[in-house]
């Protein structure tokens, strides 16, 4: 019987949330855009990240040189260090690394602010008061976040290269230019251009989820806490089912 | 207001910032796939690719020069490689230059290099075709190591041997571990290289001799060379050959003589016949020999006789008295 109810909350929230995607298209293509309040959300959202996203993505290349250097070193191929590490950043680990940090700080707060609104009833009031509160709220932060993600994924690749190339040159010794010059002699359109794609997805689903959580939220303090946190988790599983979704289009499109 | 344009600042630093490097990244691997820059195409046919692929690196020399941007199969025999080479490298590659399929290291990808020979000729245009050489694959040479693999290990296990026996053996270790044995070694090689140099020595002097005989020098020379004792030798040889032939009717004559001796002993009527056939003659001879033994009978006593005489009974005495003394001598001297 609880599972049986488990199940129908189940598909009842995944249907809420698919009606609210939907309802982010609508009221998206209706005029009107509020655009200071898109690049308001798009400097809180893209630049305050970027210090964060940007320390995860150094440590991450410079960990990843330092892990994989052993097993490379034992097989004799050192030299092709940077065109593996290069790939690996580039095709995986820095969209779904900075989507997984991106989902805990963006999502979060936006969960936790639009719970709070919610909570304090602002949302309502902004309602009464005749200005879309969806429109104001979602559709700005949502946008955003999709157009933010992609470009903090970017200079995630690069703050993480250039972290890879510091961990060569712990043990090793590389030139700057020869460390990027295999890194890009290895890489691909393949592999920038789908992970560069599925970083918009990764950015609309963390912020759909978080707005979605904080505007559903429930009454009462312990509510907004709960928005927060569950729209952290979902959103990074969500993150997850699209990089899988990702792969295996790429795969049918031979992108490999 | 102000506020709000600070940000707008540094949101527009961060977006741009990150499309940089989008646009970066992508340049760099549309440059590497000679996507910008004056490039120019050029063809080579294969009759096996060995798994080129597009997008396969095409090196001039050793250098960098473009991609492969299509494999085309022309017939079942003949495929031709699309290559995308970069402009600079046109006043460099000359028309009758070689394209191989090699690999990038060991294991690596397979790439296109363009070997220029040694003849003079004009560089290449856009859509020339080079000729292909098939080089040797990894994948084919493996199976010619693997034979070869084995007859080295064939060798190496009759090597095993041969050096096992001559580890076990006690003789040869005798002999490399015996001191004396280089320099017994060494003397033999001195004494042989003395006699080398006897026998040159000797070799000399036979030729000197020869020259000296071919000149016709000493008594051999002069066998050999002059014609008048060959002459007088001749005649020497005819006078020995007469001897002979007279030596031979001397013998006849003589053997006639013989002949005749015979006859006359057997039937003649002198002494040595009467001597040999007569038998009263041998009583008489036999007769006359007894008489005269009876002659020397008498004769003897006759001699003892005369020993007592007065007259040499003086002479008989000291004959003796000598001798005593010598026998004395002796005796005394023992």
């Amino acid at each position: 019987m609880e599972l049986h109810q488990n199940w129908k909350a189940f598909f009842a929230e995944a249907g809420d949330i698919s009606r609210f995607t939907s309802r982010f298209f609508v009221q998206g293509a209706k005029p009107r855009q509020e655009v200071a309040e898109f690049f308001r959300q798009c400097f809180i959202i893209g630049y305050k990240s970027l210090p964060l996203i940007g320390l995860t993505g150094f440590i991450m290349g410079l960990v990843l040189t330092m892990q994989i250097r052993p097993t490379m070193v034992s097989y004799g191929v050192q030299s092709q260090i940077p065109a593996m590490v290069g790939i690996a950043i580039v095709r995986e680990i820095g969209p779904v690394i900075t989507a997984l940090i991106f989902a805990g700080k963006i999502g979060s707060s936006i969960g936790a602010e639009l719970g709070s609104m919610k909570v304090t009833e602002q949302i309502d009031a902004m309602e009464v008061s005749g200005t879309n509160p969806y429109k104001y709220l979602v559709v700005t932060r949502v946008l955003a976040c999709t157009l933010m993600l992609p470009v903090l994924v970017m200079l995630s690749d690069a703050i993480s290269l250039y972290g890879s190339y510091l961990g060569v040159n712990i043990r090793g010794r590389t030139s700057f230019a020869f460390f990027f010059k295999v890194v890009f002699n290895n890489l691909d359109f393949s592999d920038v251009i789908p992970a560069f794609l599925k970083s918009f997805f990764f950015g609309f689903a963390v912020g759909v989820i978080g707005c979605y959580k904080g505007y559903n939220s429930n009454k009462g303090t312990e509510g907004v806490g709960y928005s927060a946190n569950s729209a952290v988790v979902l959103s990074s599983v969500i993150v997850f089912i699209i990089d899988l979704i990702a792969v295996q289009i790429t795969d049918i499109l031979g992108l490999n | 207001m102000a506020k709000s344009t600070i940000s707008n600042v540094k949101l527009g630093v961060f977006v741009t910032s990150g499309l940089a490097f989008l646009i970066f990244l992508l340049y760099m691997i549309g440059k590497k796939q000679n996507m910008f820059g004056s490039n120019f195409i050029l063809k080579a046919r294969f009759s096996n690719t060995q798994g080129l692929m597009q997008g396969g690196n095409v090196r001039f020399s050793g250098i960098e020069a473009g991609t492969v941007k299509a494999v085309n199969m022309i017939n079942d025999t003949v495929i031709e490689v699309e290559m995308i080479v970069k402009s600079k490298m046109k006043r460099f590659i000359p028309k009758n230059a070689i394209a191989s399929i090699s690999t990038d290291g060991l294991m690596g990808d397979k790439l296109v290099n363009i070997i220029p020979v040694k003849e003079p000729a004009a560089f290449v245009d856009e859509n020339d075709i080079l000729t292909g050489k098939s080089t040797v694959n990894i994948a084919d040479m493996l199976p010619r190591l693997q034979s070869t693999n084995n007859d080295v290990a064939i060798i190496a296990e009759s090597l095993k041997r041969t050096v096992q026996q001559i580890n076990n053996s006690t003789a040869l270790w005798k002999i490399l571990n015996d001191n004396t044995l280089p320099e017994s070694l060494r003397q033999s090689l001195k004494n042989v290289h003395q006699t080398t140099i006897k026998a040159g020595e000797i070799v000399n002097d036979v030729q000197q001799m020869v020259a000296g005989v071919k000149q016709g020098n000493g008594s051999l020379g002069t066998i050999l060379k002059d014609t008048t004792l060959a002459v007088n030798l001749n005649k020497a040889l005819l006078k020995i050959q007469s001897v002979g032939d007279s030596a031979d009717t001397l013998t006849a004559k003589i053997n006639n003589m013989v002949q005749l001796i015979q006859d006359e002993v057997e039937n003649g009527k002198g002494t040595a016949n009467a001597l040999l056939r007569d038998s009263v003659l041998v009583n008489k001879i036999n007769n006359s020999m007894d008489n005269v033994e009876k002659g020397t009978q008498s004769f003897n006593e006759n001699m003892e006789a005369l020993k007592h005489t007065f007259l040499l009974k003086g002479y008989f005495r000291k004959q003796q008295k000598s001798k005593q003394s010598t026998l004395s001598n002796k005796v005394t001297l023992k």
